[in-house]
């Protein structure tokens, strides 16, 4: 191994590390570490003259290691690699410190944020003398799609990759496209028709020349990786057909939460007690009646059943809050004599013209009465009196009166929940699920529909319950990101994978059992692992869980770990 | 014990008030938070507009909160949602006289302008065909002995404008006129108030009250009734100024006319500084000034308080300048010495006056002159008995 020679990179962020933390005394103290033959500080070293300072020093000063101590390495790590790749250094040969996230900004004395940044740094220049240069790797992409479910969602991505000349691979479960878009009437807050939406699209997959479609179909299992998946998926006639695709959208949906475990709404055992998804057939066949027939006089219109519960499900279902004010719309104008009250717990009308269509609705002689959803449900209950159906006990929270709400007809908003298969489905394609049994993104807020699985995307609700508009952008926008890879033929991959010394391994399987990303296989032959490294994510539990060490995490070698937590604990252990 | 909601009073509501916009409240309390005079088990608008919303009629009718505002629209002003609070605790205020009212004509004249104003028509013919059949003018009038009819002043002499009735007489029948009216108002009013006694205090079984405790607040009756104490803590102190003038005013007018009318109607003129005519000065100056600033107020309907004006506001304020002026021109004409003019202005005057009082005092905007005081009365009888049962 040639003889390291380190630069050092103290930043001060402007103001944001530079108040809290001594970046001249931080570059100084390092500076006399061994290895380090340039340390220096500067006031923003992500900006060009700050990576300009690093490429004139390692061409200079014939470094061959740099060290940037500034902000976290999610945010700069990349533009620091490229910048040292355009310097001639292997991008690997890099290691940041993070003294904002870390140091500056949880920190409140600043001699020992000071002191701790120190340690962090030499932390970090302990570490990269053990740095090795990795090559980076490509692999060619399938220009086919594999898109799973049929919805709206599915159905937009579809058709999106498809107009684009490209092959889509659609599978729906059911016999039919449309998912829960095909059973609704009108659609909030502009009333739109739904089969009005849906139709023309469905028509336009079944008859695409870029479309394959599977109704009644299901894929078990997924083989490959990003590029280069293959499957066999079962048509209704039982036939297996294989398919290989590069990418994968999954648009599985999820399903209405079935009331009837709420004791309190009675739902299968009071016959006027309705769900949402049945009103929703009542409106497309045109007539709002009570099972007997009958107009009803006073509609009541239950929210947040199931959702915002920690009983059932903590989280909003986001889209019923706007259906119930539809509902209640489609109710004045369908029986305009009739009482409506809208029983709710927040009136959530976020969204473009969300907020007017509660206004316009609230003008119509609806009644909101507001309940406690933690800890007080409403409770219907069989009416005795011939006035009315059914009788709604409610503690009103806006006025703190226990009042009696009549009602004839009850419509449960029923909240979303993720299909019961959703575990399946994520171990087929490789994603993880929330607690809420949903789809786990690779980033919340700046990449919601990649996963942390190369080549699968997901959108739609079965991500979290969404709207129609969102769920159409996020269709749209993940298949932007497959366009773009099939558009340049290749895709990077991560280097920073697992590789197994062969000799050592004794064929325990540990490794195979703990991988989360089925990267790690038995060969039988040789009776040893074998990593797929292009599945492997580098996250080094197989590594953990080794009993012999046969197992070697790049760049997170047991030698680059210790060294850093020698280097962190060298300096404070001296002085105390 | 639950109370049953009802759709149907915001709706029936709507007929008695202008702001139709409650539904837009989404319940910041932003307004309660701003009312100098809501205070802690007597919270408004918020509360009240629930109750509308909520239609709990008996939440309503058993409550004094409505009587408790004043309407200085702070709340209407600082309302996110245009709710308008300040309009919606009228709205109540009206409701609640039609609740108290017995007869059910308050809530016909509140609901139905025909109603309202077929009873101003009839009572103002009444009072017009008395005169015509009882009390014509004076021959004396009409043959050219005016003279007879004119005092030592040049002043007309107002209790002989009419034959074969003595002036003494004159004055006697017209304030035996005037104690039936007063009378007829009294006992509308006083019953009514009994039915707000029992729905207000009666009903709430939560409380009991003692004998002591009515002795012991009565005087809160007196002073709200006198001087709106409540009234001037409102933040707006020009509504509780002019208010003052119009309510001193008309007390004023209304005692001299209904308790010393021998005194205040006499044959004589009697010099500007006489308390007779300072009085009546005072009173005709307080109620012009009160009438012309109402009258800006709500043509302009700006201020939150005028800005909702209902039909039987105009009426009210209508009524009373037209008996102001014809009251007003009585004196003119009497002190220039026009018998024939005084004699038709006066009947016009009382034609104008009887009915105004007949239908505003017991039925509609006036009877609050008893309500107000009344609800503050309960509320503070409420007030101490709760304080003394924790």
């Amino acid at each position: 191994m040639e003889e390291p020679r380190i630069g050092v990179y103290v930043c001060w962020c402007g103001t944001n590390i530079a108040k809290m933390v001594d970046v001249e005394a931080v570059a100084a103290k390092v500076g006399t570490l061994p290895n380090v033959v340039v340390a220096q500080n500067y006031k923003y070293m992500c900006s060009d003259p700050g990576q300009d300072l690093i490429i004139k020093d390692i061409k200079e000063h014939n470094l061959n290691r740099i060290v940037v101590s500034a902000c976290s390495p999610r945010i700069h790590e990349l533009t620091f690699r490229k910048a040292i790749t355009n310097a001639g250094l292997n991008p690997y040969m890099f290691e940041m410190a993070n003294i904002r996230e870390h140091v500056s900004w949880v920190h409140s004395d600043k001699d020992e944020a000071t002191q701790k940044a120190v340690d962090l740094v030499t932390a970090a220049v302990h570490r990269i003398r053990f740095h090795e240069p990795l090559d980076s790797r490509s692999v060619e992409i399938n220009p086919a799609t594999l898109v799973l479910g049929g919805g709206i969602s599915g159905i937009t991505a579809a058709l999106e990759i498809a107009d684009a000349g490209k092959k889509v691979f659609l599978i729906e479960k059911s016999d039919k496209l449309g998912g829960q878009l095909k059973d609704m009437d009108l659609i909030h807050p502009h009333m739109y028709s739904a089969q009005q939406l849906i139709t023309p699209k469905i028509k336009r997959v079944i008859n695409h020349p870029s479309i394959g479609l599977f109704l009644e179909s299901e894929v078990d299992e997924i083989f490959g990786y990003v590029g280069n998946f293959e499957t066999k998926v079962k048509d209704k006639n039982g036939k297996e057909i294989e398919l290989k695709f590069g990418n994968i959208i999954v648009a599985t949906g999820l399903k209405s939460f079935n009331p009837s475990v709420i004791p309190n709404y009675g739902y299968g055992t009071l016959p006027n007690v309705v769900t949402s998804g049945e009103f929703e057939q009542m409106l497309l066949n045109g007539k709002i009646e009570t099972k007997d027939g009958k107009e009803p006089k006073n509609v009541a219109i239950i929210h947040c059943v199931g959702s915002r519960n920690l009983e059932y499900h903590p989280y909003c279902s986001r889209t019923c809050c706007m259906t119930a004010l539809k509902y209640a719309n489609q109710v004045r104008s369908a029986l305009p004599q009739s009482n409506i009250f809208e029983l709710y717990a927040d009136m959530r009308a976020f969204g473009k013209d969300c907020e007017e269509f509660y206004a316009d609705t609230s003008r119509k002689n609806v009644m909101f009465l507001m309940f406690d959803q933690k800890n007080d449900l409403p409770k219907i209950k069989k009416a005795s009196s011939d006035n009315c159906d059914m009788i709604i006990d409610v503690n009103e929270k806006l006025s703190g009166e226990a009042v009696e709400v009549p009602a004839d007809l009850v419509i449960l908003m029923t909240g979303m929940e993720a299909h019961d298969n959703a575990k399946d489905v994520a171990h087929t394609v490789g994603v993880s699920l929330c607690g809420n049994q949903f789809f786990i993104e690779k980033h919340p807020k700046l990449d919601p529909v990649a996963t942390t699985t190369d080549g699968v995307y997901i959108v739609g609700s079965c991500q979290a319950p969404k709207d129609i508009p969102d769920a159409i952008s996020q269709a749209k926008a993940a298949c932007a990101r497959i366009l773009a890879t099939i558009c340049y033929g290749s895709v990077e991959v991560e280097t920073t994978t697992a590789v197994v010394n062969e000799d050592v391994c004794c064929g325990c399987q540990t490794c195979v059992k703990v991988c989360p990303y089925s990267a790690v296989s038995y060969d039988e032959e040789k009776r040893v692992s074998v990593v797929n490294e292009i599945l492997c994510k580098g996250c080094g539990t197989c590594g953990s869980g080794c009993p012999t060490g046969a197992i070697r995490s790049r760049h997170f070698t047991d030698q680059q770990i210790l060294s850093q937590i020698e280097g962190l604990l060298s300096l404070t252990v001296k002085e105390v | 014990m639950s109370t049953r909601i009802d759709p149907t009073l915001a709706v029936d509501l709507r007929k008695f008030g202008k702001a139709e916009d409650w539904n837009e409240c989404f319940h910041c309390g932003n307004c309660t938070a701003t009312c100098p005079l809501s205070e802690t088990g007597f919270l408004f608008p918020r509360k009240s507009i629930r109750n509308i919303q909520m239609g709990l009629k008996d939440k309503i009718s058993t409550g004094t909160e409505p009587w408790l505002c004043y309407y200085c629209g702070d709340c209407s002003d600082t309302c996110p949602r245009d709710a308008n609070p300040g309009e919606l605790m009228m709205t109540l205020r009206r409701y609640l006289t039609s609740v108290y009212d017995w007869t059910g004509l308050s809530k016909k004249f509140y609901t139905s302008k025909s109603w309202e104003f077929s009873a101003i028509v009839f009572f103002f013919a009444l009072v017009v065909a008395l005169f015509v059949f009882f009390l014509p003018p004076s021959q004396n009038l009409f043959n050219g002995n005016n003279q007879l009819l004119i005092n030592e002043q040049g002043g007309v002499m107002i209790n002989s404008l009419v034959d074969g009735i003595g002036d003494t007489q004159f004055v006697q029948l017209i304030e035996y006129g005037d104690w039936t009216m007063a009378l007829i108002v009294a006992s509308l009013l006083i019953s009514n108030i009994i039915r707000m006694w029992y729905k207000v205090i009666l009903n709430d079984k939560s409380i009991k009250i003692s004998f002591f405790a009515y002795i012991k607040e009565f005087w809160r009756l007196i002073t709200n009734f006198l001087v709106q104490p409540k009234f001037s803590k409102c933040d707006k102190k020009t509504y509780w100024v002019g208010h003052f003038l119009l309510m001193s005013g008309y007390t004023i007018m209304f005692t001299v006319i209904v308790v010393f009318l021998k005194w205040f109607q006499t044959e004589e003129v009697f010099d500007w500084y006489h308390p007779q005519r300072l009085l009546g000065y005072y009173a005709t100056f307080g109620l012009l000034a009160f009438l012309i600033y109402t009258f800006i107020g709500r043509i302009k309907a700006t201020d939150q308080k005028f800005k909702y004006s209902h039909g039987t506001d105009w009426l009210f304020i209508v009524m009373l300048f037209l008996t102001t002026v014809t009251g007003i021109l009585i004196h003119i004409f009497r002190v220039a010495g026009m018998p024939l003019a005084t004699y038709y202005i006066y009947v016009l005057h009382l034609a104008v006056l009887v009915p105004m009082i007949l239908v505003e005092v017991p039925f509609s905007k006036w009877s609050h002159l008893a309500y107000r005081p009344f609800a503050i009365y309960f509320a503070n009888l409420k007030k101490t008995a709760l304080a003394k049962q924790n």
